[in-house]
């Protein structure tokens, strides 16, 4: 399989990669009336955050030291109107750029979404679900951050700086220039602080994500760790961790405090600068020509006091733009997946998959040095069921995989009916194809929705039917709610045996050419096996079968047997050939023939689990990195 | 802090956190970082003074120096002032980050430490009814809530708290009018950020939950794709997913809305308070009431009263959720503890073995034989209520993980059982939203073992056969103290099983399940789990051997004995597992073992291999076997054959086959399913 180090979740690009950022602003195009709207209204706020210190200016000279009421009252009506247009761009460009974000959001899941849906099974094989979900939820929210409110925050940002220096020019240019000067040495102090500050939560992450997991075995294995005595040394190991993490968590915090105090200490040099400047100015003879006012030597302490919050946010969304890049790597590394198996130009539905299967001179493998079959012949007829039975990693997941058309051949052919199968449309197959899984799987929802997923358009009284020829309905009927009953996450609020007759349910629901089947290996009670069975068997009449057989009685009733090893053939033919043989069929048989008669007349039988019995309390525990 | 290598943090004391009300909890919670936190607090006081010192000087400059021409100080004395006050105001903001961040820190890392060490020494009733995703919860995230509360929240509170006592306090020196002026808003300000924060709140959850359907959506259609595939039902779950997609869009633009709308309205709102305060100012100093410096000081320090205000709110609504969060972690420091030790216990010198059952009884939740002091009692019984209101208030949390028990045929699963057949109703779990167990309190008293009396000699194997839910998991789990017997006494040579430790007790038992629990890390450290020191490679390999895992591990895994296993890393099967685990077993060497046979998950071979394995195992050793096979307990020196709670027969095989009754009928079927082979066999032959 793939090397794992590829789906490690902190792995971060350290270049700065040029086409996957335009690749990631593209995403806003479709929506550019939005992004233009949020920026000229982002762009006007950060204009009257500057010309508001400049009315304050004008406030103090020509109000306050010209002593004039009226001049007075003129600026702050303007200031108050100002106030409310600010307070109005406020609403929008939030409102704006949220929209947009979310947006972006939605349509990155649901195209990321239907991409999976045409992925093919082998890239499901080789990439674990947790890596997958992380690139639908935390990766495309941080694309969505970044081409929003790291769009909004820069451009407010750049245009910020602009505006006040602007303002600075008008009131004194020579001041202005002398105090820009401190501007480049905060973005450049403040950008290594926020790469540093970024490596170190990225380490408290990591440790955090331990302490969970320690917790989380510590929890699980509580009785293990009991029954041994192993409290003390798990302690100390945890403390090990919990010491890590406080030495991470306390640098990181260090370094974030050091952060503002020196930005805010450098343009102190600035405000001391302008102190210096004026006071020097105003002492001295009229140097250039230009005199400074009260409210002017204001206006420029407070431009150069705030100057440190624009950059400060500058230097944050170049940091984090880091980390959406990488993001977006990922996700279009997701998009960019080509599906294995398409449908060939032409491909058609022949509308029946009835017919003869073929397998002429078949080769798979999954990885190119160890085939899993070859040289695979096998003629199967029209209605026939073939038992499919060997030792696991025997190649009979993979035979049933090429019949579904979940893979196909590397060579050879697989014909239906006499065409070969890639003529035909995978929804053809696939549509026509009944499959019920070792560990079956159902979706959130309730019975009828579960049974209902093998026919959409199926009616009630259908749904109904089909539980009853595989002898479901009593024990839906005796659940609370019956059919309207919620199965739980992945079914996990019912037993192993109660999902497999659904999953039957819903395969006899879809009417399949082709029925494909699993068998359990877990045990399920004796009723709900008998159950399982007639359904089975109701599916498998008149139907080409191909079932993965544990049982007995499925095995002794197959048209045919198989045993399957190493890619093989190894023996083949009904029951009493085989067991004649006296060789790797027979030994299976013998094998399973004691374990299941034990079972069968166990004296213990009667205190046996009903159907009705609680869920087992496992369910798959979240796999999200 | 050191950086000689300590013991673990840990502050036995923090069990009185949960004795008082939150807020002395969480005071509690701070013992023995006070003093820096407070140290925290001066330092933002200094920071914070400086900020409005500087103003003073921006004032002097404008009415002293520029105005009246004053000289006193020359103008870099001034500009130099400016600097250094900025300095002290950054290096006093620096220490009291620092000194905060190391409260919270420290404060976390000894609570983290506790409830780990609290969680593994709770009873093991508590874990039967507690599931595994809501402690994990818990020990993480609302520890962190509470890491939050301590580092962000109340320190941020306090910061703007400052700024508006000692800004309000300075306005107030200039012009007492003025202050008053100043802050009318403030209150309304207040009102509404509280109010808007606590809507905002609650469409942030509603959008969070939106989230987890969205992911559960996700989840089911990548691990189910197979079905998905099969019935080619790719544009119905495109369909499925888009509706949470949607979703999820509209609870984040109603979210957004509620964000759009504060900050502009209290932008307004501050504005209007801003401009009121500047006319007002402006119009005093233009009648000469304050000067022209005063009013530039009087600015900046309005700034400062009014604008901090907008968060106070979102503060107050989280720290109210972080104490919710104190709350539930103060659930589980409730719990009472498992005692290790005994009074008056001195461990023998040697441990026979000779194990006493006279009249033995068990119910689950009932008190145990041994009689507790009333407060203990007392305590219980608290402890139980909070529990069960936890247990509602918890029941909207989704817990993140579901574990596994490690013990397959653990007692709560018999309970279980039980609890089933008697009632036949259909208990199912109820809906929510899916991965949670519930937690299910205990009836009062079920009834799981009733007058189980017999003897075992010192090395004697004791076999155990019955049903699921017979009670066969339950007594042993008597031995190593797991559980209390509740009626009758169990004697372990010659003294009653209760005088012994725990501690003592689980050194000199030894337990091999059926699924054993191994732990994410190297084979060498899963085998020597129960030792407790550095074991040399040859005793390893010596018990690996035995225990017939030696070439396995050399032969099958890829870092041999450093190889990592479990989630992570390779993954065992059923029988590598157990054998690591005779492994285990072998090297802790104790007097008692306990096995839990089932050979029914692993092949022919790998069986024969395990049979060995736990042959030299069981040697010298007096031995409980629960048995699922007539095969396993033959050579047992003493059968128990048991049924709801009771044994039912007695003896040994030679003994029992002779009597009538369910291990006749058991060791019958064993022949008849060799006769019946036979036959099918011939029949076919014979075709």
């Amino acid at each position: 399989m793939s090397n794992p180090l590829e789906f490690e979740e902190e792995e971060f690009t350290t270049q700065f990669n040029g086409h996957t950022l335009k690749r990631i602003l593209s995403l806003t195009i479709p929506h550019w009336p939005l992004l233009v709207g949020f920026l000229l209204l982002i762009c006007g706020a950060a204009f009257l955050d500057s010309l508001f210190t400049y009315l304050s200016k004008r406030l103090i000279d020509e109000g306050i030291v010209a002593r004039d009421p009226v001049a007075l009252r003129e600026i702050l009506t303007i200031y108050g109107s100002f106030i409310l247009v600010q307070a109005l761009s406020v609403f929008g460009f939030i409102y704006m750029a949220g929209i947009l974000g979310e947006r972006i959001r939605y349509e990155l899941r649901q195209q990321l979404f239907a991409h999976l849906q045409k992925l093919t099974l082998s890239y499901y094989n080789r990439t674990p679900v947790g890596w997958i979900m992380s690139r639908l939820t935390s990766d495309t929210d941080r694309l969505a951050e970044l081409v929003t409110w790291g769009l909004l925050d820069s451009a407010w940002a750049i245009f910020n700086i602009a505006t006040a220096i602007g303002f600075m020019l008008y009131i004194n240019a020579p001041l202005a220039i002398i105090v820009s000067l401190v501007v480049p040495v905060i973005v450049v102090v403040a950008i290594q602080f926020k790469q540093r500050i970024i490596v170190e939560y990225r380490k408290v992450r990591k440790i955090n994500s331990q302490i969970t997991g320690h917790y989380n075995e510590t929890i699980t294995g509580v009785r293990v760790i009991k029954a041994l005595g192993r409290e003390e040394s798990n302690l100390a190991e945890f403390g090990a961790l919990t010491g890590n993490m406080y030495r991470a968590s306390f640098r990181a915090a260090w370094l974030s405090a050091l952060f503002l105090p020196t930005v805010q200490l450098i343009s102190a040099v600035g405000v001391g600068i302008v102190i210096w400047y004026s006071g020097w100015q105003i002492t001295n003879v009229n140097f250039l020509g230009t005199t400074l006012t009260v409210g002017g030597i204001q206006a420029f302490i407070t431009y150069v006091t705030f100057m440190l919050w624009p950059v400060q946010e500058i230097a944050r969304i170049y940091a984090e733009m880091q980390q959406a890049i990488a993001s977006g790597e990922r996700i279009f590394s997701l998009i960019d997946a080509q599906p294995e198996i398409v449908d060939r130009p032409g491909a058609t539905d022949p509308g029946t998959l009835r017919g003869d299967i073929v397998f002429d001179n078949v080769e798979f493998y999954y990885e190119a040095d160890s085939p899993v079959l070859s040289n695979f012949n096998l003629r199967v007829n029209q209605g026939e069921t073939l038992a499919l039975v060997g030792p696991t990693g025997g190649g009979k997941s993979t035979i049933v995989n090429l019949v579904c058309r979940f893979f196909e051949p590397k060579s050879g052919e697989i014909r239906i009916n006499g065409t070969d199968y890639t003529q035909l449309t995978q929804h053809a197959i696939q549509s026509r194809i009944g499959v019920v899984l070792q560990t079956p799987h159902l979706f959130s929802g309730t019975i009828r929705e579960n049974i209902r997923y093998g026919r959409l358009d199926a009616s009630d009284a259908e749904i109904e039917d089909a539980a009853k020829t595989v002898g479901a309905h009593e024990f839906i009927l005796a659940l609370d709610k019956g059919y309207a009953e919620e199965v739980g996450e992945g079914g996990s609020l019912l037993s192993v045996g109660q999902k497999q007759l659904i999953s039957l349910a819903r395969a006899v629901l879809a009417n399949p050419d082709i029925f494909i089947m699993d068998e359990a290996t877990s045990s399920v009670d004796t009723l709900t096996e008998a159950l399982i069975q007639q359904g089975m068997e109701v599916l498998m009449q008149g139907r080409t079968s191909f079932v993965i057989a544990h049982r007995l009685s499925t095995i002794r009733n197959a048209d045919r047997i198989l045993v399957i090893e190493n890619g093989h053939i190894s023996e083949m033919g009904t029951h009493s050939e085989l067991l004649r043989l006296h060789g790797h069929y027979y030994r299976l048989y013998t094998q399973q023939f004691r374990k299941e008669l034990e079972r069968e007349y166990d004296p213990f039988a009667a205190n046996d689990v009903p159907i009705t019995s609680p869920a087992p309390t496992t369910s798959p525990a979240p796999t999200t990195a | 802090m050191s950086h000689a290598p300590l013991p673990v943090h840990l502050n036995p004391d923090l069990k009185s956190i949960a004795d008082g009300s939150r807020v002395q909890g969480v005071w509690q919670l701070a013992a023995g970082y006070r003093w820096p936190y407070m140290g925290a607090g001066v330092a933002l006081a200094v920071s914070t003074l400086a900020r409005t010192a500087s103003l003073f000087l921006i004032q002097y400059f404008i009415d002293d120096f520029l105005t009246q021409g004053d000289r006193t100080y020359g103008l870099w004395l001034i500009a130099l002032g400016f600097v250094l006050l900025a300095a002290l105001q950054g290096g006093f903001t620096f220490i009291s980050s620092a000194l905060s961040a190391h409260t919270a820190e420290s404060i976390t890392r000894q609570l983290r430490n506790f409830l780990l060490d609290h969680i593994q020494r709770l009873r093991f009733a508590y874990h039967d009814e507690t599931p595994t995703g809501e402690l994990i919860q818990r020990a993480s995230s609302d520890v962190d809530a509470l890491r939050r509360f301590y580092a962000i929240e109340f320190v941020e509170s306090s910061r703007i708290l400052f700024l508006f006592i000692i800004n309000f306090t300075a306005i107030y020196w200039l012009n007492a009018q003025l202050a008053w002026i100043s802050i009318i808003v403030i209150p309304i300000i207040l009102l509404i950020s509280v109010y808007f924060f606590r809507i905002i709140s609650r469409a942030y959850e509603a959008y969070q939950e939106q989230e987890a359907v969205l992911t559960t959506r996700l989840q089911e259609n990548l691990t189910g794709v197979r079905v998905v595939k099969a019935f080619a039902r790719q544009s119905f779950e495109e369909a499925k997913f888009e509706e949470a997609n949607l979703g999820r869009f509209q609870r984040g633009k109603h979210l957004l809305l509620m964000h759009s709308l504060y900050w502009p309205v209290t932008d307004v709102l501050c504005g209007i308070q801003m401009l009121v305060g500047y006319g007002v100012g402006a119009l005093m100093a233009i009648n000469g009431t304050i000067t022209v410096g005063a009013y530039l000081a009087y600015a900046g320090m309005l700034l400062m009263v009014i604008w901090p205000m907008r968060n106070l709110g979102r503060l107050v609504v989280e720290m109210s959720r972080g104490l919710v969060s104190f709350d539930r972690v103060a659930e589980i420091v409730r719990q009472i503890r498992e005692p290790m030790t005994e009074a008056g216990f001195t461990p023998p010198t040697h441990l026979a073995g000779e194990l006493v059952f006279e009249n033995v009884g068990f119910a689950y939740g009932a008190t145990p034989a041994k009689v507790l002091s009333p407060a203990a009692i007392a305590a219980a019984h608290k402890a139980a209520a909070a529990q069960a209101a936890a247990t509602i208030s918890g029941s909207q949390e989704q817990p993140t993980v579901h574990g596994n028990d490690g013990l397959h045929d653990n007692p709560r699963d018999n309970l279980h059982d039980n609890l089933h057949s008697s009632n036949g109703s259909n208990s199912r779990a109820p809906g929510g939203n899916g991965a949670a167990a519930p937690s299910k309190p205990a009836p009062s008293h079920t009834v799981a073992l009733s007058d189980i009396s017999f003897t075992v000699k010192p090395g004697q194997r004791v076999a155990l056969l019955g049903a699921t839910g017979a009670g066969k998991t339950t007594l042993v789990n008597l031995l190593p103290r797991f559980y209390d017997y509740t009626g009758g006494r169990i004697l372990l040579d010659g003294r009653e099983l209760t005088e012994y430790s725990r501690d003592y007790l689980r050194s000199q038992i030894g337990i091999v399940e059926q699924e054993p629990f191994l732990f994410s890390r190297t084979i060498r450290d899963n085998i020597t789990f129960s030792v407790g020191r550095d074991v040399p490679q040859e005793q390893i390999e010596e018990a690996a051997k035995a225990a017939a895992i030696h070439d396995v591990i050399l032969t099958k895994l890829p870092q041999g004995y450093d190889t990592l296993i479990g989630e992570r890393g390779t993954t065992l099967s059923g029988g590598q597992k157990q054998r690591v685990a005779i492994a285990r077993t072998l090297l802790k060497d104790p007097r008692i073992l306990i096995l839990d046979d089932s050979t029914s998950a692993v092949d022919t071979e790998t069986e024969a291999s395990i049979r060995d394995a736990l042959e030299r195992l069981m040697q010298n050793r007096t031995t409980f076997i629960i048995a699922h096979r007539i095969q396993s307990v033959m050579d047992a020196d003493l059968i128990l054959v048991m049924n709801k709670g009771r044994i039912v027969q007695a003896g040994t095989h030679d003994d029992l086959i002779r009597q009538p009754g369910m291990y006749q009928r058991i060791y019958a079927a064993q022949t008849r399913i060799e006769n019946e082979l036979q036959k099918e066999l011939n029949r076919v032959e014979s075709a």
